[in-house]
């Protein structure tokens, strides 16, 4: 075998703001073996994206490479000249970034862009042979319709096509080494595991090598030989990928891994109780008029929630689980009475929402609330901190001394210290301004939570200190949660039961234990085969991982919404529409041909 | 098809906006102090003649009615007579009221056109003008912010921005016209007659086009098919001039969408300080001889230009970006 | 990478006492030297048209034959204290051009303060509001939009008689159109943000949520921008003077002591030019501020700082 293809030493990045330096990537040395895959994991701000650019050499003010060599196929890329800096730049070192939906220009078409690229770092092509090839490579990465789709612009694409046609533009000049910065990050669970796939078939085929980053372990674990782990601009460990996994020799590697949340191995799902209703949902059904383009007057029924009916009872943690575009967001608008529902019922403590008076619903919204997402968007910027948390108090028009003391109670309860109780929310971490959004619900007394992603921001340690302060809040006041997710590890530690969403409609409501270990419903399953986990996963990727992406919301399939992409699908499921078919426990799956599916997998586990 | 549709729609829309602007423009000419009727006789008029014109006008019934029939007129393509100006030329001063020749009034539509061509003129020459200073100069100062042709845009910006169109207009009559005899500047015996009020314009117009092309350009240079693009294999040139440069235009035929209204403000000062015949001085000259129609029927006709090219912009801008809807 | 780079761009100092975005639009504008050079200008020639004025014993109005077409300082035949000269009047250019500066400041800040808050109340109204609020506005601003606010303005003023309070109030009632506009889309923006539905959540109400926390965040901004259009609108002022459509003579200002000097020009340049260069100056200084305050509110909303 000959040298590597890639030899990095000593590699140094420098960011320069407000006078001051900082090592951003220090001391970096690595080597890449032809046709390898090499995983890169490091936690956000552990300068690996850097790296990636350092390596190419697209490094722009304030951050500068102040040492090192990077050799590429036998040349220094870091002393080479432009000219030759243009011949390995885009043709013989291809790269995907982590937003492929920005990744091209908006306003071309993305076939012409690429032949463009191709064109320009090989201009001996000419234009119908380029065409030709991007074409052929569009085929290869499972684009349906190349031909119509070459003339389409970006936005007209999911992300998931989007990174696709991104791993074309990277692979169109045959490169020898292509390097992915976290291409799966922006991507749905399936999406992603799809497109690992992909690349996986696509290397052995090609022979290209692949830098492949991320900052989930697990989600290199599945595809590269051997990963380097990255910490603070340092390679901290380099090895196998499955003895790092299984034998991690750094402290720094160790706290990673123990970070990654089982889902099989030693967990003690919670255990649903029976208790009385406090949340009701029957048959609500939510549909948008969107506008539809090119059209006069035209309409667009956008159905986002289907029938959808579930309880949430007394200290219980409730689920809500699916991908992008399943409906779970227009469920919180619901839940949290920001939308009403087009039909059905919401009733919270057995009062239909519907029906009360805009007073008397004023005073029950204390009852219920949201926690949202996005942790810098979610509070008023110009507002110190306590004043933010006796917000909620002035409104339902308590004093203000007394709203003082209260919202210094909540801060103490939360964690937040008393120094915070002055300042702007500027410069506190995602943690931090979290606290903050539930202290101000924790003032108001609320008997149930609604979290829509609302831990999605935080890093792993944060995430598990707000979860245990969710466990303690719960113990002391009373909560229930209903926790609105895409994230099945925090679901499988947190919830009694849990209800899987798929185009606006619950295909599977069961219990924690019975969904993670004996799901019904295919799309659980393939969910769960999704996910990057370091344990053998139990739903085998080549066996349960579905192909293509959900239908469009305005166009659904006849009959079953989810047959087209379903492996059991028979003709009767283009006739009926499964309701939730409740099967033992109190457990319900939407699918017809659930119990020879039974037989066969267990079948399937013998295998 | 689609453009079909998006045109229907447009139109509709537009139609609005000129009957809302017909609206406004008629109850604020109604409620404002002056008697159309006595200008149109005269000042020296009896009363009773004022009461005699004003009935066969119309103007003794009550505004909406008044309204109403303007409308009615309006849709047959008739945008009224002139109160003061005569079918063959100039405007009459103060002539008696039984004068005969009062009566051969110069039709608002027919005023227009004639002035129409020669404001497009002007318009045009500073447009281009200003877009051959403003866009490499803009385009470069989004290029190197914080540099030297950033800071010189902004110098130039704020300089154009500052200067008094009709104070510069005086000026430069007196340096390039007077002393150094250059150009010609009052009046209009010739196409040269254009440029020194094209100059002007383009003066007013430059700070514009400066503004929005840095910010734009300077913005799409921060997107990220851009900061790409190096890595991708594709040249600074190219990249600038088939992807930044049509991504950073939308915002500016936009602009010159809206800004329509403030050009057309210009060209009126300008025309009036040049002498130069266009719609613009007869705009002031209307307003300064209190005639009404013909205001109105200015006003009218400048919001449909106005619908019309913003029309136009639009179905521009949609063919550079795909993403607009139609 | 832009992580990297973004977790290091808030300024410690900022951090430490947890400015609002507001409050770091302005530290960064300051920081300027556009700016400085703009408010020190702008500042000295404010300060002489308010005071000068005041001590001086020279009346810009008061004719005197004696001292007529004095020109201005560097050149043969000036006098003192005439030190940009004198008209065909003999009234002293310098304090005449003071006394305009000040109409036109008078007329352009309230103009735009005016301006201001029709715009923006309504634009937010429409933005947060939506249906038919918001549709009816913003058709009313389009409608507005499409007839040129200078036609507007000579046409009522030229038909009735131009007070200071009439030319403020049309220019201000003509240039409300493009605030209303910008305040929409902003509230449109900021309807769906998250601390727009934690209020709601929490069960505020829209007037609560528009007055506390929106108008907060969005107006000031918005009002950076304005100072830009003080310039704009004292120069329409001015505009209007020249027509003989702005404030009536004697008082002197920009616009008609230029429109004025016109008949002067080939044998006393200095009376139609340096009220130009006058105003050429304040407001180039004005529009220094007003693009840094722009500029560094640009940086803040990109999040660079």
């Amino acid at each position: 075998m000959s040298g590597p293809i890639l030899a990095v030493s000593n590699l140094g990045v420098e960011l320069q703001r407000a006078g001051k330096t900082r090592r951003v990537v220090d001391d970096v040395g690595f080597a890449l073996a032809p046709g390898e895959v090499l995983g890169l994991v490091g936690e956000a701000g552990s300068g690996k994206s850097v790296l990636a650019r350092a390596l190419v050499r697209a490094i722009s003010s304030p951050l500068e490479i102040v040492s090192g060599k990077v050799v590429f196929e036998g040349k220094d890329i870091l002393s080479a000249d432009r000219r030759e800096l243009m011949a390995i730049r885009g043709n013989r070192i291809g790269f995907i970034g982590a937003n492929p939906m920005g990744s091209l220009d908006p306003r071309l078409s993305i076939g012409s862009q690429i032949v463009e690229k191709l064109r320009s770092v090989k201009p001996g092509i000419g234009r119908a042979e380029a065409r030709e090839k991007v074409l052929e490579l569009f085929g290869r990465v499972r684009i349906p319709s190349p031909d119509a789709r070459f003339h389409e612009a970006p936005f007209q694409f999911s992300g998931g096509m989007m990174q696709r046609v991104m791993i074309v533009d990277a692979l169109v000049s045959d490169p020898s080494l292509v390097i992915a910065d976290n291409i799966t990050q922006p991507l749905d669970v399936t999406v992603a595991a799809q497109i690992i796939r992909l690349i996986d078939d696509l290397r052995q085929s090609l022979g290209t090598a692949f830098l492949f980053i991320s900052s989930s372990l697990p989600v290199v674990a599945q595809i590269a030989e051997r990963t380097l782990v990255m910490q603070r601009g340092r390679i901290v460990e380099e090895g196998r990928t499955e003895d790092i996994a299984a034998n991690p020799g750094q402290a720094y590697t160790r706290t990673l891994i123990s970070r990654i949340p089982p889902i099989w191995n030693n967990v003690s799902a919670p255990v649903a109780t029976e208790a009385e209703a406090v949340l009701k949902i029957d048959n609500v059904t939510r549909t948008y008029r969107v506008r539809r383009r090119n059209t006069f007057n035209g309409f667009n029924a956008v159905k986002a929630i289907r029938g959808v009916s579930f309880t949430v009872k007394a200290r219980e943690n409730f689920g809500i689980v699916g991908e992008s575009g399943c409906g779970k967001s227009t469920l919180t608008r619901l839940l949290a009475w920001l939308e009403q529902p087009d039909s059905g019922c919401i009733a919270f403590l057995g009062k239909d929402l519907s029906q009360l008076s805009s007073r008397s619903l004023t005073e029950f919204r204390k009852s219920f609330q949201l926690l949202l997402q996005d942790p810098y968007g979610s509070l008023p910027a110009n507002m110190p901190v306590q004043r933010m948390i006796e917000e909620p108090l002035l409104i339902h028009g308590v004093g203000k001394a007394e709203a003082a003391r209260l919202a210094q109670e909540a801060m103490a309860e939360v964690g937040l210290s008393m120094e915070f109780a002055e300042r702007l929310p500027v410069g506190l971490s995602a943690g931090q301004r979290q606290r903050i959004n539930i202290a101000r619900a924790l003032v108001l007394k609320p008997q149930l939570l609604i979290l829509d992603e609302t831990l999605s921001a935080l890093d792993q340690v944060e995430q598990a200190e707000l979860l245990d302060l969710f466990t303690r809040l719960q113990a002391t006041h009373g909560f229930s949660y209903v926790f609105i997710s895409h994230d099945l590890a925090l679901v499988r530690r947190m919830c009694h039961r849990i209800a899987v969403m798929y185009l606006g409609r619950i295909v599977e409501l069961a219990d924690n234990a019975t969904l993670f270990e004996h799901p019904h419903h295919p799309y659980t399953r393939a969910l769960l085969s999704a996910m990057p986990t370091l344990e053998d996963n139990r739903f085998p990727r080549s066996r349960y991982l579905l192909d293509g992406e959900p239908p469009s919301p305005i166009e659904l399939p006849s009959g079953c919404s989810f047959r087209s992409r379903c492996p059991r699908a028979q003709g009767d499921c283009q006739r009926i529409d499964p309701p939730l078919l409740v099967i033992d426990g109190g457990n319900a799956a939407a699918c017809l041909h659930m119990h020879e599916a039974l037989t066969e997998k267990e079948t399937a586990d013998v295998e | 098809m689609f453009v079909l549709s998006f045109l229907l729609r447009r139109l509709l829309q537009g139609s609005l906006i000129i009957l809302l602007v017909t609206f406004i423009i008629f109850t604020l000419l109604r409620v404002v102090p002056g008697d159309p009727a006595r200008l149109i006789v005269g000042g020296m008029a009896p009363d009773e003649v004022v009461a005699v014109k004003a009935k066969e006008l119309g103007l003794d019934r009550p505004i909406p009615v008044q309204f109403v029939s303007y409308l009615g007129t309006l849709a047959t393509g008739d945008l009224g007579t002139s109160f003061v100006r005569p079918k063959s030329g100039a405007s009459l001063g103060g002539a008696a009221f039984d004068d005969q020749t009062r009566e051969e009034r110069a039709k608002v539509l027919d005023l227009i056109l004639a002035t129409l061509p020669m404001t497009l003129q002007l318009a045009m020459v500073a447009l281009v003008i200003a877009l051959l200073v403003a866009v490499p100069l803009g385009t470069a100062g989004g290029l190197y912010p914080g540099r030297w042709p950033d800071k010189l845009a902004l110098a130039l910006g704020s300089l154009c921005v500052s200067t008094p169109n009709f104070w510069l207009g005086i000026v430069l009559t007196l340096f390039l016209s007077v002393k150094l005899k250059f150009l010609p500047a009052i009046g209009y015996r010739g196409f040269s007659y254009t440029i020194l009020p094209a100059i002007v314009l383009a003066v007013e117009i430059v700070p514009f086009i400066l503004r929005t092309l840095t910010v734009s350009v300077a913005q799409v240079m921060r997107e990220e098919f851009i900061q790409l693009a190096p890595i991708r294999g594709l040249s600074r040139s190219r990249t600038i001039f088939s992807h930044a440069l049509g991504n950073s235009a939308i915002p500016l035929i936009n602009l010159l969408g809206v800004q329509l209204g403030m050009l057309l403000g210009g060209v009126l000062v300008i025309e009036f300080i040049f002498d130069y015949p266009g719609l613009g001085l007869l705009t002031i000259n209307a307003v300064l001889q209190r005639d009404f129609p013909l205001i109105q029927g200015i006003a009218i006709f400048i919001s449909v230009m106005f619908v019309a090219i913003n029309i136009l912009v639009d179905l521009i801008a949609m063919t550079i970006d795909p993403r607009l809807e139609y | 990478m832009t992580d990297i780079v973004r977790e290091n761009a808030v300024p410690p100092a900022a951090v430490k006492r947890g400015a609002t975005p507001t409050q770091r639009m302005l530290q960064i504008a300051f920081a300027r030297s556009d700016f400085r050079i703009g408010l020190i200008g702008f500042g000295l020639l404010v300060g002489l048209a308010i005071l000068l004025p005041l001590v001086s014993s020279i009346d810009p109005v008061k004719i005197a034959y004696s001292s007529k077409l004095l020109p201005p300082f560097p050149a043969e035949g000036w006098k003192w204290p005439y030190l940009l000269g004198t008209d065909q009047l003999g009234r002293d250019v310098l304090m005449r051009c003071l006394v305009g500066l000040r109409y036109s400041l008078l007329i352009g800040v309230t103009t735009v303060v005016l301006m201001f808050i029709v715009g923006c109340s309504l634009g937010l109204y429409a933005g947060f509001r939506g249906g038919w609020a918001d549709a009816v506005i913003m058709r009313l601003t389009d409608a507005q939009l499409s007839i040129p606010m200078i036609i507007l303005a000579i046409t009522i003023l030229g038909v009735s008689r131009p007070t200071v309070p009439a030319i403020i109030l049309v220019l201000g009632l003509s240039g409300w159109p493009l605030y209303a506009r910008v305040a929409r889309s902003v509230a449109l923006g900021e309807r769906n943000r998250g601390y727009v539905l934690g209020e709601r959540v929490l069960g505020a109400s829209d007037l609560r949520i528009m007055l506390l926390f929106v108008a907060p965040v969005v107006l000031p901004p918005i009002a950076f921008v304005a100072v830009l259009d003080i310039a704009r609108m004292m120069i329409f002022e001015s505009i209007l003077g020249f027509l003989g459509l702005g404030v009536q003579p004697p008082t002197p200002t920009f616009g008609n002591v230029i429109a004025d000097a016109r008949k002067y020009l080939l044998n006393a340049w200095w009376i139609a030019t340096m009220p130009g260069l006058f105003m050429l100056v304040s407001l180039t200084c004005l529009n220094l501020m007003g693009s840094a305050l722009e500029r560094a509110r640009n940086a803040v909303l990109r999040g660079e700082a």
